[in-house]
């Protein structure tokens, strides 16, 4: 046998192949990191050393851009100012740069070893020299409270706006480093920044040390970052990436997450802002400038946008690139501009050219591939015959658990509309539209084109706010509430033209719809607490049962990438979405468009054990056969007014309605 | 009488201001028409002020010492911007066609992204090959003054409000007068109705970074009169004031885009009387980000800048 | 006329239009009606090339459509008056006439042609320096329909005229269609408005999810108590 074909067989058989692919990849972790802390033992050169501490700063960089870009698709283009912001902190906290004069109020902290008496000739100084080991925590912190405080009043403006507030954000930083000598010894750079100290042994200027606590700092930036990823958080983060408004409406709290997501960014900065400044012993502004903002951006796009690996292999090739291969690239055009006797070939010097190269790789990557080096994306398994083929089944089904108490047998209406106006400048969307849906039941809302249906739905869901009138859901008024807040009040909903997550998973947009019924913050997803295991573990078979509502359609499919789905398919999703914030009431925004009569008449079975579960729903719809099936009491439209109300029979008779549908008649025969 | 130095603020003032107008007319645009931030159009115009450069010095001119008059000096003139404006527009449209074409309907920042990869490679194509010191840049004109309320005004000064003046004319007469300029504001009012009209609106796409570009280079040419020098940072410069002139006075707007620049120029000339030039940058900066924070549409804008 | 033959369209996975036939003759009114979501829209759409058939083929004139570009098909004489009219707002009355003319030459024709909008809508003559996002929506779709007038098509596309007009609005719009295609103009017209439509055609379609579920002559139809169960979706369609 060959040496290829002992290897397939060995693979298919035997040992090897009962090895899953995940254990495959913690294996090739443990050994990458084997290999990196070997990495200074074996090789003993400190200027390569020196470069790969320089790289492992660098992705660390990447890390927390790929949070902000990548997870929260929040375009920053400032990202270097939060690293000034953690290095100048630590610069302040740990240097001869500031120096005031010595008194009695200084005592305490000389005790606690932050900083100590320095006697000079004009009277005695303070010198600050708290640990590094304890500044990089604190510069995190601060850092990220200034990523709070600039994020808050910014974060809602849309995409390339904010990215421009970021590049001035991030100019500001450093031109105000440069001109606050006092602070921060201008361009001249700090002076005599403290290198760290282990166990009363100073790192000196020797890269080593600063390697490994780069290595470490790397892979707990990777833990953090995978933790936060496939947790409760980072799914909020790809929601808002993927469609704010829709994760709104299914409860992500799109201020807080953002914020969230800027600040942990910043931490990341921050911290590695910290460690740069104690390796150089100095910081200066063109440390922190737009090209290094870019050059961080280009990283990640290179990479592989929102890949957590992908960043950390782009940021180390692209810094390998500049520090190592880029030289002797020169050293062999040199060479060869010897050999063929071309001038410019032999004066050529790449490593200067580096920022031209990084804006070519930014086009090349942009036009060909998106998605980068390595994507964030998975591809999964096809799926078999019997996963493809689903019969359209009639009946519903039985039991959902865990779709929440549903107000049992409440007295009064679930949702009353008073007067609800809505104006969108000077057309009036709906005029002083009042309806009443009792708790348990089904209400179908109908009308031509144009007539107001959608803009009830998110006049009710706060997506649009009403101009006059009053919305009261289970006994508490909740006009004017954000969407995040009726959903979590109970209110769920589907969209006409359908609003899903498209690059995430059929699950991923499931547990989404979760997202205000689950409690796991950033830090217990970080620290991974057996509470935490078993929310998520809890979710996801909750989610599971809600897609096994629609048969074998979605299970199979629960890995898939929604935008791989069919129309009908996708509907589904939505649906299932919705449920799984375990509404009391349930709006349905033509849930039955595009799906042939089979398949509608199965939704419309499926409906209609959820309402017998305890659901209220309320449905738009135009097929008057579902709505017949359905409903129990129909409000027709028209206009932006109500103009008939009862049961499908009586509307489907009513004058008005017919003639809202077809038209007043001409004047004319 | 007005303090003659304050005079002579607003006179640089302007002249800064119809710089700055012509390239943020440029940069607006183009955004009328896609809601794409270009940010190459900047160095559009940094690369533009070499090709001027370059144009004067082909015709003998280098320096300052080298002064023609009359027709001579209309002659070379109107020679250097007709190659500068026509080498920017050129360029302005091949980065349209290789750069953003294929990205036109990838929703998101994309587009904007690559453009800032474009801006980048410009950058350092000059700073590789032209070095990263001041050019000196030719000047053909007479030094001629005038004294006007104490202040100075020179025929430097005339020249550019001249020229700057007779662009915004031509740019206004060609959008409301003419049928491919109208084909133009109906392509960025409603594109798809446009196309319905028989618009091409591929093509409408090319003239408005042509037209852009071309404007771009005619503000990189007075730079150079005006300053008698250029190097590879003018786009980062110049192009900061003028970002923040187009979006002080709306993003889209070509009379926002005017009046911004007028602004800015005035700002900066009185500003610079008052502050420390070290700190005109984060007053700019900070002016931008102030503008689209609570005032996203500008003076004359329309866009909303916040999501639903 | 205009023929589309065995006609599917797709939006993504989504089957819109399902082996759709229509035949519109020279010189004819005919109307496509339908509730909402029936493909009506999506058929303008396909006859200006917005949208291309997946399926089948659009033939206008004898000439099949397919591979022929949005500006060609205005050129050989398909104009657009569309949904919710969509003039250039920020434009004068005057220039949103211009650009329904923009693939023509500017001559004598034209001239000719905006006299005859003026005279169809005087009230167009009189607003010519407004701007046309400060118009009623009834002037709104009078300059509208003008502005397809002056590309001095063969085939007028009307996608719902009346649409969001008052009912006076309504009778006048209605009222000039009938005079535009005495004229000399084929009309092809989708409307939610059955009853005001079928006063003016000569023939009609109606669709439901897609299918063409009824047509013939304009006067039958509408005694036919089936067009509104097409309409409230209820029609059963194999």
């Amino acid at each position: 046998m060959t040496v290829g074909e002992t290897f397939t067989w060995l693979r298919r058989a035997g040992p090897i192949a009962r090895v899953t692919p995940q254990t495959w990849q913690r294996i090739a972790i443990a050994c990458l990191f084997g290999a990196a802390i070997l990495f200074p033992i074996a090789h003993r050169n400190d200027g390569d050393i020196d470069a790969a501490a320089n790289a492992l700063t660098f992705a660390a960089l990447a890390l927390g851009l790929n949070i902000v870009v990548g997870l929260a698709g929040l375009l920053d283009l400032g990202y270097a100012a939060f690293f000034a912001i953690g290095a100048y902190t630590y610069g302040a906290a740990a240097s001869w740069q500031i120096t005031p004069d010595w008194s009695s109020f200084w005592e305490p902290f000389q005790w606690l070893g932050f900083v100590s008496r320095f006697h000079e000739a004009g009277g005695d100084v303070v010198h600050f020299h708290v640990s590094f080991w304890l500044m990089m925590p604190i510069a995190a912190a601060l850092t990220a409270f200034f990523g709070v405080l600039f994020g808050f009043p910014t974060l809602r403006l849309k995409g390339d706006y904010l990215a421009i507030v970021t590049l001035g954000f991030g100019e500001i930083v450093p031109i105000i480093a440069r001109n606050t000598p006092s602070v921060t010894n201008g361009a001249m750079g700090l002076n005599g920044v403290a290198a760290p100290q282990l166990f009363g042994w100073s790192f000196g200027v020797d890269a080593t040390p600063y390697y490994y606590v780069g290595l470490a700092l790397v892979a707990f930036l990777i833990l953090t970052s995978q933790r936060l990823k496939f947790s409760r958080i980072g799914r909020a983060w790809m929601a808002i990436r993927e469609d704010e408004v829709a994760a709104a409406a299914m409860g992500v709290n799109r201020t807080k997450m953002k914020l969230l997501a800027f600040a942990t960014g910043a931490a990341f900065a921050g911290a590695t802002g910290t460690l740069l400044v104690a390796k150089l012993q100095t910081a200066t502004p063109e440390m922190f400038g737009f090209p290094v903002s870019v050059m961080i951006l280009v990283m990640i796009v290179f990479g592989g946008i929102g890949s957590v690996w992908g960043v950390v292999v782009g940021a180390l090739i692209l810094q390998m690139l500049q520090s190592w291969f880029l030289q002797d690239l020169s050293g062999w055009l040199h060479a060869l501009g010897r050999l063929t006797h071309v001038e410019w070939l032999q004066r050529i010097e790449l490593a200067s050219s580096i920022e031209l190269i990084f804006g070519l790789i930014l086009v090349f990557m942009m036009l060909y591939r998106r998605d980068g080096l390595i994507p964030a994306t998975r591809r999964v398994a096809p799926l078999t015959i019997e996963e493809q083929v689903a019969a359209p089944t009639r009946g519903g089904f039985e039991g959902l658990e865990g779709l929440g108490a549903i107000d049992e047998r409440r007295e009064g209406p679930l949702l009353e509309i008073a007067g609800l106006t809505v104006r969108f400048g000077g057309l009036v969307a709906l005029r002083s539209v009042s309806l009443s849906v009792p708790a348990h039941s089904v209400l179908a809302v109908i009308g031509p084109n144009g007539s107001g249906k959608s803009t009830l739905f998110n006049a009710v869901t706060g997506l649009v706010s009403a101009d006059e009138g009053k919305i009261r859901f289970a006994g508490a008024e909740i006009t004017g509430l954000p969407p995040h807040v009726v959903l979590e009040r109970g209110i769920a909903r589907t969209f006409q033209n359908l609003r899903l997550f498209p690059n995430l998973t059929v699950l991923e947009n499931v547990l989404i719809g979760m997202h205000a019924r689950l409690e796991t913050g950033a830090v217990e997803a970080l620290l991974r607490l057996p509470r935490t295991r078993r929310e998520e573990h809890a979710a996801r078979e909750h989610a599971m049962e809600i897609l096994a509502v629609f048969g074998n359609r979605l299970v199979p499919r629960a890995d898939h990438v929604v935008a791989s789905l069919s129309y009908a398919n996708r509907r589904r999703v939505e649906i299932a979405r919705a449920l799984a914030s375990q509404p009391k009431l349930l709006l349905l925004d033509e849930p039955t468009a595009g799906m042939n009569p089979a398949e509608t008449l199965e939704l419309a079975d499926q409906i209609k054990s959820l309402n017998r579960l305890g659901l209220s729903i309320v449905l738009i719809e135009h097929k008057l056969d579902v709505v017949v099936n359905l409903a129990s009491q129909v409000i027709v439209l028209d206009h932006g007014e109500k103009i008939a109300e009862g049961s499908p029979a009586e509307v489907r008779r009513d004058d008005e309605v017919i003639r809202a549908y077809l038209g007043r008649s001409a004047a004319l025969a | 009488m007005i303090d003659p130095v304050l005079l002579q603020q607003v006179i640089n003032g302007l002249s800064l201001g119809a710089m700055y107008a012509l390239l943020a007319l440029g940069f607006t645009l183009v955004y009328g028409i896609l809601e794409l931030i270009n940010f190459a159009h900047f160095n559009v115009f940094m690369v533009s002020s070499f090709v001027g450069m370059w144009a004067l010095e082909l015709l003998g001119i280098s320096g300052q010492s080298h002064v023609l008059t009359g027709f001579a000096l209309v002659g070379a003139l109107a020679f250097a911007f007709a190659v500068t404006m026509l080498a920017a527009g050129v360029l302005g449209v091949a980065i349209e066609r290789i750069a953003l074409r294929p990205l036109r309907n990838v929703r998101g920042t994309a587009a904007m992204i690559t453009t800032i990869g474009v801006s980048y490679i410009l950058f350092n194509v000059i700073l590789l090959t032209a070095g990263a010191g001041s050019q000196n840049f030719p000047n053909p004109m007479p030094v001629m003054r005038w004294d006007i309320g104490g202040a100075t005004l020179q025929l430097r000064e005339v020249l550019i409000w001249s020229i700057t003046l007779l662009l915004m004319i031509a740019l206004h007469l060609f959008v409301n007068r003419t049928r491919l300029g109208k084909a133009m504001r109906a392509t960025a009012q409603d594109a798809e109705a446009a196309r319905m009209m028989g618009i091409d609106v591929d093509r409408v796409v090319v003239i408005a970074f042509f037209l852009g570009s071309a404007l771009a280079g005619a503000a990189a040419l007075i730079f150079g009169l005006y300053y008698n020098f250029t190097s590879f940072i003018i786009g980062y410069t110049a192009g900061l004031r003028a970002f923040t002139a187009a979006v002080l006075g709306g993003i889209g707007s070509v009379t926002g885009a005017m009046v911004g620049g007028v602004l800015i120029g005035l700002i900066e000339s009185l500003g610079g009387h008052f502050f420390a030039t070290r700190w005109a940058d984060v007053i700019i900066f900070s002016i931008l980000i102030l503008v689209l924070v609570f005032v996203p549409s500008g003076l004359f804008g329309r866009a909303a800048a916040t999501r639903a | 006329m205009l023929q589309f033959r065995n006609v599917d369209t797709h939006y993504g996975d989504l089957h819109v239009l399902k082996a759709v036939d229509y035949r519109i003759e020279e010189g004819e009114i005919v109307c496509l009606l339908g509730g909402n979501a029936s493909g009506k829209s999506t058929t303008m759409k396909t006859i200006m090339g917005v949208v291309l058939p997946s399926r089948g083929d659009v033939v206008f004139e004898g000439k099949s459509l397919t591979g022929v570009s949005i500006a060609e098909r205005v050129r050989r004489g398909i104009a657009p008056v569309l949904e919710a009219r969509r003039l250039f707002p920020r434009m004068t009355v005057y220039e949103n006439l211009e650009m329904g003319a923009y693939i023509r030459s500017r001559g004598p024709e034209f001239d000719e042609d905006l006299q005859r909008v003026f005279a169809l809508f005087p009230r167009v003559e009189e607003r010519l320096k407004q701007l046309a996002g400060t118009l009623s929506g009834g002037e709104q779709q009078m300059v509208a329909i003008g502005r397809a007038l002056m590309a001095r098509p063969k085939l007028l596309c009307m996608d719902e005229p009346s649409m969001g007009l008052s009912p006076v609005f309504v009778e006048q719009v209605f009222d000039i269609i009938q005079t535009i295609n005495r004229q000399g103009t084929t009309i092809f017209m989708v409307e939610q408005n059955a009853n005001m439509a079928l006063s003016i055609a000569d023939r009609a379609y109606v669709l439901q999810t897609g299918q063409v579920v009824l047509s013939g002559a304009a006067g039958e139809l509408r005694q036919n108590p089936m067009i509104r169960e097409a309409y409230l979706g209820e029609m059963k369609v194999e």
